[in-house]
């Protein structure tokens, strides 16, 4: 009882101290000065720092990272959004964090893309660049109980198992198995650690090469090839991460207790040429009556919006952050991964992951309200109550 | 429906388009003749005036002023955030210096000193960053800071009222009459089409008080006084617009005059006096600019009629011939937030402000293609003509003629 009215009291405080601040130093040039203050070396709350730079493998670098001022351990799996600038635009990727949570730095792995700006970007970086990075996120976590496991990986989709795994150090009842995959020995990122680990009680470490292992023409993973390298599949814990072919595998294999993690981008929806044009209708936008905009039935809303004009908020593209979460309020759209379909009124859908099958109509579309600003609650401010609404409503939908 | 009155007054031929000074005098007389209709057509623009074009003329003119805008849209980049950010840090650094040395200065030196950079550091916060940031023409760039839909700036006015009055209302309906409630801000006459009443004989009074206090005018704008004692707007509306205006004016005068006094002690009269002067130097150099912006001679209203189902060509052609330029060098369009090309800025308000000086030769080529006034002056010779009309519609009857006029 009485903490409650502490809480509520500090929360006011909070709230004051934060209005004030606004209003005597001018807005947000408070914001512009942080980010300023971090290029200096000043410790920020969302700015984390390169204390190193190591090459894993020809394509792939690990950040070495002073968290931000602070930072919440994250739990071994999870990832963060990374943003920079390129081109003046802000612009974020999800890297799943590659350090364990009792480690003193954060670690995240990068693979250079083809053409990636971002991994690109992220790759020009040295010690003592500054990047904004958000509080760590995601379901694809150890258990915390003791448990047999499967870490299952293809080429960098080994990033959160390095983290899982070294937690798992720090316990003794580990009984681990680690398969991953990778193009070419040079490939394997962590490859010095794996070895290590293989020496370790209670690891078994498999790495599969497709230039020495897998029969030609088959690529890299083979569900018949894990089955036999891992004979009690069925009674570990699975968790995979790895490229669009080979989890479509692990997936159709119905293991019982599956966790999986996609980062490779969302795959584009082919272009159907049977694709019909239907009406997207944005509400709460600034010409009076919405905006009604025509879109295909065969890409992401996100990207027909963004096409249109318009610059809804949004974060992962592959249907991970849910920053770009909107109320739709009526007509049917396809998740583009799942395939699930949601025609029911008033439902929270994401943009990105979204095809329309039908005319669509949806709610006030937030504007790129990149991450937990200062401002966050000035935006909450100048939401029109219908808005508001559909961000509670997201928050109790969304399991997180 | 002015279509019949054009004709028979003869000032213009549709057909052959070019419009002579001669004829154009001649029609200034015709108007200043005419009885009072707040449909008049066309004012002439020292000694030129706009030609009338159809439809599909103002839809081609309209395709390449789309043209231009797609261009910087596609070229929009780091160039840009580099630019505004310095101007924040230059404000952020100018305000502190000015705080600074009205603090802790004895001397009269700093004080001056002390007042100009916190006036030039108001000046700028205003105009180049608050006002072209809460147009949200950095929104692309998806960084909070920089953000229009949130920016609150540093005058009374609070800056939900202004997205609403400004970016709305007054971009959508720029000069049109009963619309734009930015023509005189509803209580100076400043368009022969606007009929006369007794209280603006005061009016070169009450507009040097607007100069001075205009962050007030500004701020009290949206909550429509005029209207409500005019009774178009019940005295609860009126309470209730007048809610975030307050509580954005308490804030102000907290800063400026009481709690940055008090925070210097034995210093509280030299500083609440260096704020206070800030605040009036920016009122009135704002003032100033916006004034220029779209009353000067040969800048025109327009009737709700004339604007009914008006295409998107149509409507640029409008804000064209609603607006009015300043000449001066890079810091004088600095300073003004780049409204000294506030035709640029009526064309492509969401495009960031500091481009308008890279497009305006363009936008004034298409101008003179199409036979449309591109009204530009140096500040000096537009000021003193908005000065003339106010003075000049103070009185119900017109000056014989307008000065325009003159030269036929």
């Amino acid at each position: 009882m009485l903490s409650t009215i502490e809480r509520r009291l500090s929360a006011t405080l909070r709230d004051a101290r934060r209005t004030a601040a606004r209003r005597f130093f001018v807005d947000r040039q408070t914001g512009l000065w942080r980010s300023e203050l971090a290029w200096l070396g000043v410790r920020s709350r969302d700015h984390a720092r390169v204390t190193a730079v190591l090459e894993e493998t020809p394509d792939t670098r690990t950040l070495v990272l002073e968290p931000p001022r602070g930072w919440v351990p994250h739990r071994p799996g999870q990832w963060t959004r990374v943003e920079i600038e390129l081109a003046g635009v802000r612009t974020s990727r999800c890297y799943s964090l590659s350090s364990a949570p009792h480690d003193p730095e954060l670690r995240i792995t990068v693979k250079r893309v083809a053409n990636g700006r971002v991994s690109g970007r992220l790759h020009t970086l040295r010690v003592g660049d500054a990047l904004r990075i958000s509080p760590a996120e995601g379901q694809f976590v150890l258990p915390t109980h003791p448990v047999r496991l499967l870490l299952l990986s293809g080429g960098s989709g080994i990033t959160p198992m390095r983290s899982m795994w070294r937690a798992l150090l720090q316990s003794d009842a580990a009984d681990v198995v680690i398969v991953h995959h990778a193009r070419t020995r040079a490939d394997v990122i962590f490859a010095a650690e794996l070895e290590a680990l293989a020496t370790r009680r209670g690891f078994r470490v498999v790495v599969r090469l497709d230039d020495e292992h897998a029969r030609p023409g088959e690529g890299g993973f083979d569900v018949g090839a894990l089955r036999t390298a891992v004979p009690d599949l069925e009674e570990r814990e699975v968790f995979v991460c790895g490229p669009p072919a080979m989890m479509r595998r692990v997936e159709a294999m119905g293991l019982p207790r599956l966790h999986v993690e996609r980062f490779a981008a969302m795959p584009r929806p082919a272009a159907d040429p049977d694709a019909t044009e239907v009406l997207v209708t944005l509400g709460g936008h600034a010409s009076p009556g919405g905006r009604t905009i025509a879109a295909r039935t065969d890409g992401a809303l996100l990207d027909q919006l963004e096409a249109a004009g318009e610059r809804p908020a949004s974060g992962c593209r592959m249907g991970l952050c849910r920053t770009c979460s909107c109320l739709k309020r009526s007509g049917t759209v396809r998740h583009a991964i799942s395939g699930a379909i949601s025609d029911a009124p008033d439902e929270i859908i994401q943009l990105c992951v979204s095809v329309p099958c039908t005319d669509v109509e949806l709610g006030p579309i937030v504007q790129h309200a990149v991450h937990a600003a200062p401002d966050e609650r000035a935006s909450e401010r100048t939401l029109d109550p219908r808005e508001k609404l559909a961000r509670r409503s997201a928050q109790k939908v969304d399991p997180r | 429906m002015d279509t019949q009155s054009i004709e028979t007054s003869g000032r213009f031929d549709p057909a052959n388009g070019a419009v002579t000074s001669v004829v154009t005098s001649d029609a200034t007389r015709d108007v200043t003749r005419s009885p009072m209709s707040p449909t008049t057509e066309l004012r002439p623009a020292h000694g030129k005036s706009s030609r009338r074009l159809s439809r599909d003329e103002a839809d081609a003119l309209g395709r390449e002023l789309d043209a231009i805008r797609a261009e910087v849209l596609a070229d929009l980049g780091e160039r840009d955030v580099a630019h505004i950010r310095a101007v924040m840090k230059a404000a952020g650094a100018a305000s502190i210096a000015g705080r600074t040395l009205l603090h802790f200065g004895i001397d009269p030196v700093t004080f001056v000193l002390g007042t100009s950079a916190l006036g030039l550091a108001k000046i700028l916060e205003n105009m180049e960053i608050g006002h072209n940031v809460m147009h949200g023409q950095y929104d692309w760039t998806g960084d909070p800071a920089l953000r229009g839909d949130t920016y609150e700036w540093d005058i009374v006015c609070p800056g939900d009222d202004w997205r609403s009055s400004h970016n709305y209302e007054h971009h959508t309906f720029t000069n049109i009459l009963g619309k734009d409630r930015d023509i005189g801000y509803q209580f100076l006459r400043v368009a022969d089409e606007q009929p006369w009443e007794l209280r603006h004989l005061a009016q070169p009074v009450t507009a040097l008080a607007l100069a001075v206090f205009f962050e007030w005018g500004v701020g009290m704008h949206d909550l429509r006084v005029a209207e409500t004692t005019r009774g178009e707007q019940s005295l609860a509306e009126l309470g209730r617009r007048s809610g975030p205006f307050l509580a954005k004016a308490g804030w102000q005068i907290a800063k400026d005059y009481v709690v940055f006094p008090l925070l210097a002690g034995p210093n509280a009269p030299r500083v609440l006096a260096g704020n206070v002067l800030a605040n009036v130097a920016r009122n009135l150099w704002t003032f100033s600019v916006i004034f220029c912006g779209h009353f000067p001679e040969g800048v025109r209203v327009y009737s709700e009629e004339e604007t009914k189902d008006e295409s998107r060509g149509e409507w640029y052609v409008r804000q064209i011939n609603g607006s009015a330029n300043l000449e001066g060098s890079r810091w004088m369009h600095l300073m003004t937030g780049h409204l000294s090309h506030q035709i640029e800025h009526h064309l492509f308000p969401d495009l960031p402000a500091a481009r308008y000086p890279e497009i305006a030769p363009r936008v004034r080529e298409i101008c003179e293609r199409y036979g449309q006034v591109y009204a530009t002056g140096s500040l000096p010779t537009q000021l003193a003509d908005v000065a003339k009309r106010i003075v000049r519609l103070s009185w119900p009857r017109r000056a014989k003629r307008a000065p325009s006029a003159a030269v036929a």
